[in-house]
Formats: C-alpha cells, structure tokens, sequence
C-alpha cells in the first residue's frame, strides 16, 4: 500500500516535471497543442464535476462558459475596461447566469436535465447569434488580448498551466470535502438525501455554480488564446463535445478530463491534417465509447489494472470503492438513469450511502 | 401594430407551430413509449429534408420529395434502432448520449455532401401562389402546412385513442413490463414507434426546406425548438406538443418582429416561468417528466 501511494506521488511528480519541461522539449505547434488541452480539460472537468460527480449530465455547458467568454470580450473591447476587470466582470457574470440558469435546473433529474441544459445553451447561442449590437454576431468580438506578461506561446502555456493546476487543486478538494461526498450522495440516491437533513436543491444548484465557475475560466483562457470569440464556441456542438472528452477520459475522475482532452486536441489539431472528415470520427469515438468503454480510458484503466493491483496488495476496500467510482458511479454502465424512474433495487445493490464513503475515505 | 400585421404573425406563428408540432409529436412520442431522448430527432429532420433537395434535382415532384424524405428517414431510424439504440435499451444516458454522438456524425456528413449554403426548396406548384382574405394576403404554402399539421394530429389522435395499436402504445407508456407480460411484443412496438417518429421527422425536414431552408446548424435549431415545445407541453403527451408547438410558434412569430435581436431570449421567458411553477409541463403527468 504504502509503494502504491508512493508510486502515485512519483507519477504526480513525472508529469508536473514534463509539464513544465515541455516548452524546451517540444517546438511550438505541440505546446499550443498542450495549451488547448489545458483550458478545453478544465472544460470537461467542470461538466465532469457535475455529471460524473453529482450524476447531473449537461448538454448546455459551453453556452456557461460563452458568458464568460462574451463577459471579456464585452468589457475589454467594447467597454474599454482593463484586462484584469474585465475578466473579473466575466466571472461574475458567469456566476449570476449559471446561478440563473442553476435554479431552474434544481427540480429536473436525468434526461429532463440535460434537455434543460440543452435549452439553456442553445439560447445563450441565439442571443450570441442575433444580438449582434453587443457581441457582433457571426462576425465575433476580436481585439482580446493575452495578459501583457504572456503574449508569447510559451508564456501562456505556463500562464494556462498555472490556472488550470490552481483549479484542478481547488476541485480536487472540493470533491473530496463533505460537499463533494454530499454530490455523490444525490448522484447514487437522490430520494434518500433529504431524509438525511440535506438540502438537494440547494446543493445542486451550488454545485452547478461552482462547475459554471471552472468552465468560464477555461472560457476565459480559451478566448485569450484565440483573441476572439464567436458563437460556434457556444453551439451545443461545443457543449457536446466536452461532454465528450469528459466521458471519453472517465467520468469521475479529475484525470480523465484531460486525457479526453488531449485526444480530442490531438484529433483536431493532428489527425485533421489527413482526416477531412474529423467530425465524423470525433462523434464515432463517442459513439464507440459509449458502447464499448462507458468508463472511459481513465475509468477502465482504474477498474482493471488499478483496483486489481490494489487488491493484490490486500487493500481490497479501497479497491472496491475504486471500481464503484470508476465511470462516475456507472452513469453509463447502470440501469435506467437516476431520476427517471426510481430503481429501489439498484438503490440498494450499488449505492454508496454519504456516510458510508465517508467513513470509507475517512479510513484510508 | 396594424391589425393586420397582428393577423399575419399570428398565421405565421401559427403554421411555425404546424411545422413544429410534426417534428415534436413524433419526439415526444417515442419518448412516451420508450424513455429515449432522441436528440438525433433534429439530424433526422435535417437529413430528410437533404433526401427531398436531391429527390428535386433529380427531377421530381415536390411530393415525391416529401415521401421520398419520410421513407429514407423511417429506415435510418429502423437502423439506428435496431442497430445501436437496442444495444443498450433501459439505460437512459447511454441512450441519448448515443443519440448526441450519430447526430455529431450526421451533421458532419450532411456538411461534406451538401455544403455550407442555406438551400431552399421550391414551392410545389400546387401550394406556389397566394391567397387574400380581407386585405391580409398569405402564402397557401404555410396554410398547407398548417392543415397538415391540423390532419396528421387528427390521425395520431385517432390512432392513440381509437385503434388496437394505440392502446398498446397508450399501456407501453403507463406500463411497459405489464404490457410485455401481456404477450405483445414491445420490442416491435418500440422500433415501430421510433421508424414512425422517424418518418415524421424525415417528412417534417422537407416541408421545412421549403419553410425555413436547408443548412448545417438548422438541425440543431429545430431540435432545440422541438425541446423547447416538450418542456412547455411535457413529456410524451401529444396534446402537449400541440400545446407546446402553437406557444412556441405564436412566440416564436411576434418575437422576430418585435425584438429580432432578442427573440431567442423570448422563447426562453415561458420556459423559465413553466420551469419554476410547473416542472412536468403544462399537461405533462408527474411521473413522466422526472
């Protein structure tokens, strides 16, 4: 056990060190590559934080990370204010539309759900498309510019670098805080939560805000990458795509956003070069997913090297919590999805009571 | 504004609603019966309506076009039923994440073979002209659509309601397991239903070349559209989509004139209040929309 957690800081610590070596390694095509994969991780990880955590699958997220991505752009260019308020005035806006967007969210389960957020996107992108005094239509807003420190591509790689480590930390800690345990708690039961004292609205609609805050973030590195922004950032194609790389990667897992991520970039910024029809393999990568690998790469990796190595080396309860959370409490692997009818037997077979993680992490 | 204009907007909200009830009725039913999102429902619109453009080219007629559309799409939809959505029938999310993914492939492949220019369809010469009540003159086009709208709602009723099918169909959405206990074979049921809401949308895709025109993107629009239509109406209930079809068609019509550049913001308004105070729709049934 005690090699196991030591193996896992060496791998922490391996990639940290490629991660900021990679500049000096690699010429620049391939750090902007890493750049994208960056935000466009932080992306997934944000839908992954309430679909793969709470059970709560959006199909509306880039619609949430364009008001971030309009947020700046608006403020910037069109306002005059500087880099730093403007996108300041961005993540609060994004915050007061996702709480917006979050409460009429809170009574909706499973697919009623994503419908909603489906919605929700999609009008986002109509008011990008049409209100074209404030955010220019089809044409997009251009004149963004990059923090003067980190114009240059290596700058604003250790610039995104540093953002998203920051972010991927800050979730890290909020999965695996009472609040967290709690999402876990409505994603595995969610009738039995408020027997138990919790406010599940209450915590949904926070987790919906928190998540919305992470993807503006990565709307505000994404648009400083690009110095513009435009609509199709906000299509639900785009909100279908991170769903995606998040389950491409492995629901549940903080890893997987960016394993997806760094397919999905390397798909369209590789494989586009001698694949016309990109598109189409993107949608029959998820397409195979689903099918074949509801885990996802990260998610199977845990289910079938990991948790058996675990259980060789006679931890058999952290295995068996491993294989429960890999695919984020089998969303995809599961009976009818949570909510749309609620399934007493499933409930009683797989689910992981908050108290009963808890106490299981609390004796790791 | 005149009264007139409001007569106008009004039929033009009213045939909008038309249109979208063709596409939402065969949505809202397959999501009745089978629990399934089809959010590919907005592809198969788009790719029905790629059928009839090609069928016109070809030199046919505008009704050749129209059943040529709907057949096509009915037998994409046998496929995509059989072929993948049965792979993982009873999982709700791996279900409409399927659908999310074919409708990522379609739309990619509609755009290699079709192109990026909005295409419209010609009128059928039948329905080319204008008719004048009073001094409002109005395409028939959209007065055909209407009609047709009014015709095949009539028929799903009759269907629902009158016929042995229809009462499968009614006992598969209350309850599925007794209906297959019963000895009827849901699985068929089930493709037929998906095939018809398939022949629908295929059928809906080619009037909507005519109406709205051909685009990538217009997939996703109408779909959204046809979302917005189930969320107000509910889930799996026909009078619903009618409901929910005219609601949208009527915002939808006096929005773009009112306020153009906020009219998608409009559609938004009822959704929220419906969302607020009445969750499962206006005629939707508890059970049905959680």
């Amino acid at each position: 056990m005690r090699n196991l957690t030591i193996g896992k800081w060496l791998s922490l610590a391996s990639v940290a060190a490629v991660a900021i070596a990679l500049p000096y390694i690699v010429p620049s095509f391939f750090v902007n590559m890493a750049t994208q994969m960056l935000f466009l991780g932080l992306f997934a990880l944000s839908i992954n934080l309430i679909a793969g955590y709470a059970g709560m699958v959006t199909l509306g997220q880039a619609g949430v990370l364009g008001i971030a991505g309009y947020g700046i752009a608006i403020a910037y260019s069109r306002l005059d204010f500087s880099l730093g308020v403007s996108a300041l005035l961005a993540i609060l806006s994004t915050i007061v539309v996702a709480a917006f967007f979050g409460l009429l969210l809170v009574r909706a389960t499973g697919v009623y759900f994503l419908m909603i957020t489906l919605a929700q996107g999609m009008v986002v992108w109509g008011v990008a498309q049409r209100f074209t005094v404030l955010t220019g239509g089809d044409n997009g807003l251009r004149g963004i510019s990059r923090p003067p420190f980190a114009t240059e591509y290596w700058a604003y790689y250790y610039f995104s670098l540093l953002v998203v480590a920051v972010c991927v930390f800050l979730i890290f800690r909020i999965v695996r805080s009472p609040f967290g345990l709690s999402l876990k708690g409505i994603r595995e039961a969610e009738t039995r939560m408020p027997a138990l004292g919790y406010d599940v609205r209450r915590i949904k609609l926070l987790a919906f805000v928190v998540s919305g805050t992470f993807a503006g973030v990565a709307g505000l590195l994404l648009v400083m990458y690009n110095n513009f922004f435009s609509p199709p950032s906000v299509y639900v194609k785009a909100s279908a795509e991170g769903l995606l790389m998040s389950i491409l990667g492995g629901v549940g897992t903080i890893t997987g956003a960016f394993v997806g991520s760094g397919v999905f970039v390397f798909v369209t910024n590789y494989v586009s070069g001698f694949i016309e029809r990109w598109p189409t393999l993107l949608g029959l990568i998820f397409v195979l997913t689903i099918l074949f690998a509801p885990d996802g790469i990260v998610g199977s990796w845990q289910r079938l090297v990991w948790a058996p190595l675990l259980r060789r080396f006679g931890d058999a309860e952290a295995a068996e919590l491993i294989e429960i959370e890999a695919g984020g409490g089998g969303l995809l692997t599961g009976g009818e999805a949570k909510g749309v009818r609620p399934d007493p037997e499933t409930d009683s077979v797989t689910s992981v009571t908050p108290e009963s993680t808890a106490e299981r992490q609390s004796r790791q | 504004m005149s009264s007139r204009q409001f007569v106008l907007l009004a039929l033009n909200g009213v045939s909008f609603g038309a249109l979208l009830f063709l596409l939402s009725s065969g949505f809202t039913l397959i999501f009745g019966l089978m629990r399934i999102v089809n959010l590919a429902h907005g592809s198969f619109y788009l790719i029905g309506g790629y059928v009839g453009l090609t069928l016109i080219q070809a030199g046919q007629s505008f009704w050749v076009a129209m059943i040529g559309g709907a057949l096509a799409i009915a037998g994409l939809g046998f496929v995509v039923e059989r072929g993948l959505l049965r792979r993982v029938r009873g999982r709700t999310m791996p279900e409409v994440l399927l659908t999310v993914g074919l409708s990522l492939i379609f739309a990619d492949l509609a755009l290699a073979q079709f192109g990026g220019d909005p295409i419209l369809l010609p009128r059928p010469p039948l329905f080319a002209g204008t008719i004048e009540f009073g001094e409002v003159t109005y395409p028939t086009f959209r007065l055909f659509v209407l009609g047709l709208g009014i015709v095949i709602a009539a028929l799903m009723w009759l269907l629902q309601s009158k016929t042995r099918i229809g009462a499968i169909i009614r006992a598969g959405v209350d309850d599925r397991e007794m209906v297959a206990a019963l000895g009827i074979n849901v699985n068929a049921i089930f493709t037929g239903v998906f095939v018809f809401g398939a022949l629908l949308a295929g059928m809906t895709g080619v009037i909507g070349g005519v109406f709205l025109s051909l685009y990538p993107g217009a997939d996703a629009e109408i779909l959204n559209f046809a979302l917005v239509v189930v969320i107000l109406g509910g889930l799996g209930d026909l009078r619903g989509a009618i409901i929910g079809s005219l609601l949208v068609g009527l915002i939808d019509a006096f929005g773009r004139s009112l306020t153009p550049s906020l009219s998608y913001f409009l559609l938004f308004a009822p959704m929220a209040l419906i969302l607020i105070f009445k969750p499962q729709g206006l005629l939707g049934r508890v059970t049905e929309s959680r």
